[in-house]
């Protein structure tokens, strides 16, 4: 009877082991698939990426559609405008946004949060017009700064809205106590609850950075031969004369490489402030 | 960027003057008149290239050969004339809703600019939004004797010409409508190249293997772009989309245009590949370079990519012919496309000696020799230097110069098209799911007809 | 900057205004033509139907892999990060690389369905099959959010109920429905109205995969807004449909906020 409870137990851990394994396997094989599938058109000529039956495993690798995507255009240029517009519109974001965020989560200010989230619903085509016309007026257009501030309505709400969530569920006993010692709320947040939501700042930081990168409509209307993000570029890939896969897929890396580096680097972070923004 | 490092004394005027015509413009929905200020004219002397020198002119290109092209030669350019080029390119439908909102804004970004005569020619006529080119062109310090104006065709003319008569415009390129077919294909089915509609219709029915995924034809499906293939359809019933005269009627239910229509929903539902409906030129391209479409019809422009080993799996196979004549008629639909100079732009005239460049005798050869288009002249399509240069089969060339007698209008000239493609692509789109032609025609007829009448009054 | 868009918007809608004409006021004939449009109206129920199906299914996969990785095991860390990747792909690259993937001739896809025997389909190039396929491209990209923020929910759990409902001999799916559920709850419906709002607002992966085609069978609201702005250059009609988008989006949202106090004090 012993060694018959123990085999079943062993089996049992068995199965659930190899369950375990499988389903592993079946959530990651979509994702890895997309990505191998676009690494691998990307590194083939465009009469094997379209041939039937697919040509998998390139028979000749290709850096030709590299190449192609940093000839045509100035990558590189365009590499450092998303850097400018995403690392303004991240910042702007974080010193606007945690301090509000504050305000919001002590004041118990449910209003102003319920406003915040009206300007994430808001769809972000509806600002294209107007904004073009406003930033005619103020002669920003042919630089890089309206494209930064459009991306500020993306990123503000977004750090906010996790800010929010992470002071409400900090402890408040220290506040307090600073406060009974004559701290000022601004001393309070300053010294007090600034330190303890790094983790929070972080992810928000992260989170922002990534929206505001992989934003293309904004760019796409603010853009200008010099002044163009990463994403608008990718799209410009789309030849008019002929069907061109691979240097598409090329341009598709060379814009997801730094957001997917990143992801990596940090992934736990992302994990774990998300979640704790999402308790709120 | 580069516009403001060069040194302009008066640019805080000019950004004021900016700044107000752009609230005039967005108060009132004007067109923005702007002073040119900027360039001096020299008094006297003929046509001189270096005249405008150390000017940078911007310029706004749709993704395509023309745009190849001026990348690669602009450094001659600047040998030649002393300006500086800066050339953006982006996609035609992105490039289109860019140049409205910049010249609506009265400070467009840049000083020259391609656009499609179909498309936009009347929106921006009816702005005006465009430079009046006709004194320059009569000016022989501003038009040299190598440019041959005689020689750009009458057509190309007359699509830069406005309603009332002035030239807004230079015609850069043509394109017809040709057929493309897969001559190995052909030959193994022992199908000769059809002559008349019914001839293509009995072709794509025996080339059609799907057994092999073979396609007896492939064509435009997508809403919007399917428009021009069942306008070239129209063409062989001798009808275009809209009446010549005023009051505009729209010619899309007549019983021809519904004959045309059903021809239309038979080809691509019986003989088509599988999803068709989504097919823009790039899938069907994709298809026929693949060897999977027996033959396929659409513009002039795409030899080069179909005779390109590293993407065409048909190179050295390809047939070029005229499309087929219909019932009553036989016809090409024809598109143009031309550069012009915002009223508004900072640097006019050297914006115009780039076009000037660009539209010129020596560039349309270039464009011709690669395959990439049609130029708006007789001389180059004659020319044995060019000819014997071609790296495309010269059979394309020929085509090419076929199509031209037979050309007809394939939209109409309004300020709604995009509409206009819209509604009926939709009907079309529904035919290839089974609808009713007569229905749906009638149906998208009369839901375009306020906004042609509306923008009519306007 | 969220002011002046707004105060123009509404003041636009009231005008009919194509760029380069003249702009005259027309009260709210705009709103009277959008009512009786049968474009516009179809585009909401596309909205609609595009939204049900990109909530519903990413959450029920969001929340069944959260389970998964909630699970020790050897490699989860990294594993996770792999699952995490397609939520911060840059999403108009992405539609661009499913484009071709969808291809009926040439795609991947069909190979793929071929190899187990299965029939080609027309993806996103048939009127019949383009929202469940876009859907597709839905659930790879927002997945990982909604496992991310389950995930947390389940982090948070205490521990003490399970011990004590394994002594009193209950099953893994009770052990799941009485206790994981009405704790997790909360983070649920964090991610179902964060997943509302933004497959409401649904646009680029849409326009850069088929703008709406074929025909109009996968137009959004936003992709018509988009043609009405952009494409056809009415500025008034557009205006128009973002006052009715938005409102639509509030009262929608109201209703979330609304089931998420509820959820809170449940």
């Amino acid at each position: 009877m012993g060694m018959n409870l123990r085999t079943k137990r062993k089996i049992r851990r068995l199965v659930d082991k190899v369950a375990l394994a499988l389903s592993v396997a079946v959530l990651l094989a979509p994702c890895l698939f997309v990505f191998f599938w676009m690494v691998s058109l990307s590194v083939k000529y465009d009469i094997d990426n379209t041939a039937w039956p697919p040509v998998f495993w390139p028979e000749q690798v290709t850096f030709d559609n590299f190449a192609k995507v940093f000839d045509e255009s100035p990558m590189l240029l365009y590499f450092w405008n998303s850097v400018q517009v995403t690392g303004s519109a991240t910042l702007v974001a974080l010193l606007l946004g945690v301090p509000a965020a504050y305000g919001i989560a002590k004041a118990r200010a449910h209003k102003m949060a319920a406003v915040l989230l009206l300007s994430r619903m808001t769809p972000g085509l509806s600002y294209l017009i107007p904004l073009f016309t406003l930033f005619q007026v103020l002669g920003l257009i042919g630089t890089v700064w309206p494209i930064a501030l459009t991306h500020m309505v993306i990123t503000l709400p977004i750090v906010v809205w996790i800010m929010i969530g992470f002071f409400e569920t900090q402890p408040h006993e220290l506040e307090e106590a600073a406060r009974i010692d004559g701290a000022t709320l601004w001393q309070a947040f300053r010294y007090v609850a600034l330190p303890l939501s790094r983790p929070g700042i972080v992810v928000g930081a992260i989170l922002a950075f990534i929206s505001s990168w992989n934003n293309f409509i904004f760019g796409a209307v603010f853009a200008g031969r010099t002044t163009r993000t990463m994403p608008v570029a990718v799209y410009n890939m789309l030849t008019f004369e002929s069907f061109a896969w691979g240097p598409l897929a090329a341009a598709a890396i060379v814009v997801m490489l730094p957001v997917i580096l990143l992801t990596i680097v940090i992934q736990r972070e992302i994990v774990q402030g998300l979640s704790a923004g999402g308790v709120k | 960027m580069t516009r403001d490092s060069i040194p302009r004394p008066i640019s805080r005027r000019r950004a004021l003057q900016g700044a107000a015509a752009t609230t005039a413009a967005w108060v009132g929905g004007l067109a923005a008149p702007m002073l040119n200020t900027v360039t001096a004219y020299s008094q006297s002397g003929a046509f001189n290239w270096q005249r405008f020198k150390g000017q940078t002119v911007e310029v706004l290109m749709e993704t395509g050969p023309r745009a190849d092209l001026m990348k690669k030669y602009q450094k001659e350019f600047l040998d030649q004339t002393g300006i500086k080029l800066g050339i953006e390119v982006i996609p035609e439908q992105q490039a289109r809703q860019k140049v409205a909102i910049e010249l609506n804004s009265g400070k467009p970004s840049f000083d020259v600019f391609n656009f499609a005569f179909h498309v936009q020619k009347r929106q921006f006529e009816k702005a005006g939004w465009l430079q009046d080119l006709s004194p320059w062109l009569k000016d022989s310090q501003m038009m040299p004797a190598e440019y041959e104006l005689g020689d750009v065709s009458k057509m190309g003319m007359g699509f830069a010409t406005t309603s009332d008569g002035q030239i807004n415009a230079l015609p850069i390129l043509c394109d017809y409508f040709m057929v493309y077919y897969n001559k190995e294909l052909f030959a193994k089915k022992g199908v000769a190249f059809p002559k008349t509609m019914d001839e293509m219709m009995a072709a794509a029915a025996k080339l059609h293997d799907p057994a092999n995924g073979i396609a007896g034809f492939v064509g435009r499906g997508v809403r919007n772009a399917n428009v021009v293939l069942w306008t070239q359809l129209l063409s062989g019933w001798g009808q275009e989309t809209i009446s010549r005269t005023k009051p505009l009627t729209l010619l899309t239910d007549t019983p021809d245009a519904i004959a045309a229509a059903e021809y239309y929903k038979k080809m691509l539902a019986s003989y088509g590949p599988q999803g068709v409906t989504g097919f823009n030129w790039n899938e069907a391209q994709g298809l026929f370079m693949q060897g999977k479409a027996a033959m396929w019809v659409d513009a002039t422009g795409f030899a080069a990519p179909v005779e390109d080993k590293t993407k065409s799996r048909v190179v050295g196979k390809v047939g070029y012919g005229l499309p087929p004549s219909g019932p009553k008629g036989h016809g090409s639909v024809t598109f143009g496309t031309g550069m012009a100079v915002p009223k508004a732009a900072a640097h006019k005239e050297a914006g115009y000696f780039t076009m000037l460049w660009m539209t010129g005798r020596a560039m349309a050869g270039r464009m011709m020799q690669v395959g990439g288009g049609i130029p708006f002249r007789t001389a180059p399509l004659k020319d044995p230097a060019i000819l014997s240069t071609l790296t495309v089969p010269k059979e394309w060339a020929d085509c090419a110069a076929g199509c031209a007698p037979l050309s007809m209008s394939g939209l109409p000239v309004i300020v709604p098209v995009t509409e206009f493609r819209d509604v009926i692509g939709t009907a079309l789109t529904n035919l290839l799911g089974g609808a009713d032609a007569a229905t749906e025609m009638k149906r998208a007829t009369a839901e375009f007809k306020p906004v042609l009448d509306k923008s009519e009054a306007a | 900057m969220i002011v002046f868009p707004w105060i123009f918007t509404i003041w636009m809608s009231l005008h009919d205004w194509h760029i380069g004409s003249k702009q005259t006021f027309v009260g709210l004939d705009n709103y009277i033509a959008l009512a009786t449009n049968r474009r516009f109206l179809e585009s909401i129920g596309h909205t609609i139907y595009f939204t049900i199906l990109a909530v519903v299914l990413p959450m029920v996969l969001g929340t069944v892999s959260a389970l998964v990785f909630h699970k020790k095991f050897r490699g989860r860390g990294f594993f996770r990060t792999i699952f995490i990747m397609p939520m911060m792909a840059t999403p108009v690259a992405v539609s661009l690389i499913w484009t071709m993937m969808f291809h009926p001739q040439l795609g991947v896809l069909n190979y793929l369905l071929s190899t187990v025997g299965l029939p080609p389909s027309e993806w996103v190039y048939s009127p019949n099959t383009v929202i469940p396929s876009l859907i597709l491209v839905e659930i790879w990209l927002w997945t990982p959010f909604v496992m991310i923020i389950v995930l947390g929910g389940l982090a948070s759990l205490p521990t003490e109920p399970y011990e004590a409902a394994l002594i009193d001999g209950a099953s893994q799916w009770q052990m799941f429905w009485n206790i994981t559920y009405p704790l997790v709850l909360p983070f649920l419906v964090v991610a179902l109205i964060m997943r509302t709002i933004d497959a409401l607002k649904v646009f680029e992966t849409i326009w850069a995969i088929c703008n709406g085609g074929p025909g109009t069978s996968s137009e959004v609201l936003n992709v018509y807004l988009y043609a009405q702005a952009f494409a056809y250059n009415q500025v008034g009609t557009a205006s128009a449909v973002v006052v009715v988008f938005f409102a639509i989006i509030v009262a929608l949202s109201l209703i979330l906020l609304w089931a998420r106090q509820k959820a809170k004090w449940a």
